[in-house]
């Protein structure tokens, strides 16, 4: 007897594409016993991510069909959700596409707030006192209906595994991160865009892919702003997956890797990138609101060399009052960014405490 | 990991107290009803020292609450 879909995905062991890693059969299992309605996320929320506007112009067939073999598009069609105004939304109208336009901030993107703004409510994440799958409540009391969110990668993988096999899925990455998988590679490199990789070679193959050439690069980010900080002089000794990674602190996360420019001042660049994510939180729950520009505050300080004593010691506070104290886990990902960022950029942050930085010029940020 | 995301071996089959951080408007309540596991932050919202089960107390917390933000949530609930 074939396979059914759900028991494909878990012999292949499909884990969401979009950062999360939660096996699907799980969550397609949920989705179906709910008759949830299907939302692929194709909004590339992680600041320089671009693999989700990929998947859908090279693959938008596969793509429809992965939706297909969800079954969740019987009797709704599938909704496409990608930022408003933008290249991919443009062709995806134009293939008579269902198109949930998503406004340009950080957590608008969020499976929560792309539910609210389906739901007509601004995209704003939603408390989680029932899994979305399921049903749940936006932030004014309004009932959702049963939504399942797939990352628009992860559902192209559904369609493959379906074509090939299980068998084939495995053929790629380790056993305990299977499949292939994209990667976002920017910054400072020859080449930057996606790339089709795996899970387990080693890291500098993977910069390769991208052609990376400036060995005088201080640190590659992995992740954006969810993501951490490592420095390039450990890049040689790491694999390209989660074990190895998280000797490093890091993570696959959702596969996006920024070279930082050799010429400019990371920790700079860092400060502006969080300046940018205090304005980012959708300011409905307190412990974010006031946490991640408290966050923020603290690092520019230390960045300008202004820092009072007990700077790093409020940082540290700061930064351990932030997770799982949100409706999302945006300040969670400040957190670990920002902790990784004064871990890693310890000594230079030590030089602009003494009022000179050996870098130059404040990079863009990213 | 701050308090409130320790998760270890608890039973999760019993529900846990629970905050809606969007619900959640930071009157600190729930700090006065419950003192022994919360406290607040400086800008006066709750810290849970960890996973806290049912008691007379928390049932308390969670009719108090002005705002209605505390519930009751099975641990296997996420994403
Ligand atoms: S944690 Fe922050 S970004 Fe997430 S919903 Fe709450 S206020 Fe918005
Ligand atoms: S009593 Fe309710 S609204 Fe007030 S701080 Fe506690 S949880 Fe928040």
């Amino acid at each position: 007897m074939a396979l059914s879909i759900i028991e494909a995905l878990d012999t292949a062991g499909l884990t969401g594409r979009g950062g999360s890693a939660f096996p699907t059969a799980v969550k397609l299992a949920a989705a179906q016993r709910a008759g949830a309605e299907l939302i692929i996320n194709a909004c590339d929320g992680e600041i320089g991510a671009a693999k989700d506007s990929y998947v859908l112009r090279r693959y938008l067939s596969h793509v429809d069909h992965g939706a297909q073999l969800t079954q969740l598009t019987r009797f709704i069609p599938v909704i496409y959700a990608v930022h408003a105004g933008t290249d991919v939304e443009k062709f995806l109208l134009a293939q008579g596409k269902k198109v949930l336009p998503v406004p340009d901030r950080y957590v608008s993107s969020e499976a929560s707030s792309l539910v609210a703004l389906q739901h007509g409510r601004p995209a704003r994440p939603m408390a989680k006192r029932t899994r979305l799958v399921e049903g749940g409540r936006t932030s004014d009391g309004k009932k959702t209906r049963p939504t399942l969110v797939m990352n628009a990668e992860t559902v192209l993988r559904i369609a493959q595994i379906e074509q090939h096999g299980p068998t084939w899925f495995r053929s790629f990455g380790t056993p305990a991160e299977p499949g292939p998988r994209l990667i976002t590679i920017t910054g400072a490199v020859f080449s930057p865009g996606v790339y089709e990789t795996q899970a387990g070679p080693a890291l500098t193959d993977i910069l390769a892919l991208a052609g990376y050439v400036h060995r005088s690069s201080p640190a590659l980010n992995i992740g954006g702003l969810g993501g951490s900080f490592i420095p390039m002089d450990q890049v040689p000794d790491l694999a390209y997956s989660s074990p190895s990674l998280a000797t490093a602190g890091a993570a696959i996360g959702p596969g996006i890797i920024n070279v930082l420019a050799p010429g400019s001042c990371p920790v700079r660049t860092i400060a502006g990138m969080l300046t940018w994510a205090a304005g980012e939180s959708a300011g409905q729950c307190g412990p974010c609101m006031f946490g991640v520009p408290a966050v923020a505050r603290g690092f520019q300080q230390l960045a300008d060399g202004t820092a009072g004593p007990g700077v790093l010691h409020d940082l540290a506070r700061h930064i351990s009052l932030l997770p799982g104290r949100g409706a999302c886990h945006f300040p969670d990902g400040v957190a670990a960014f920002t902790a990784s960022a004064v871990n890693v950029f310890s000594a230079h942050l030590e030089e602009h405490r003494n009022g000179h930085c050996t870098i130059g010029q404040p990079g863009a940020a990213a | 990991m701050s308090p409130d995301m320790k998760k270890g071996t608890e039973d999760v089959t019993k529900p846990l107290l629970t905050v809606d951080r969007v619900a959640c408007t930071g009157h600190g309540v729930c700090a006065t009803v419950l003192p022994e596991h919360i406290t607040l932050d400086e800008w006066g919202y709750p810290i849970l020292d960890g996973p806290i089960p049912e008691s007379v107390e928390a049932r308390l917390a969670v009719k108090y609450c002005p705002a209605r933000a505390l519930y009751w949530q099975y641990p296997s609930v996420s994403a």
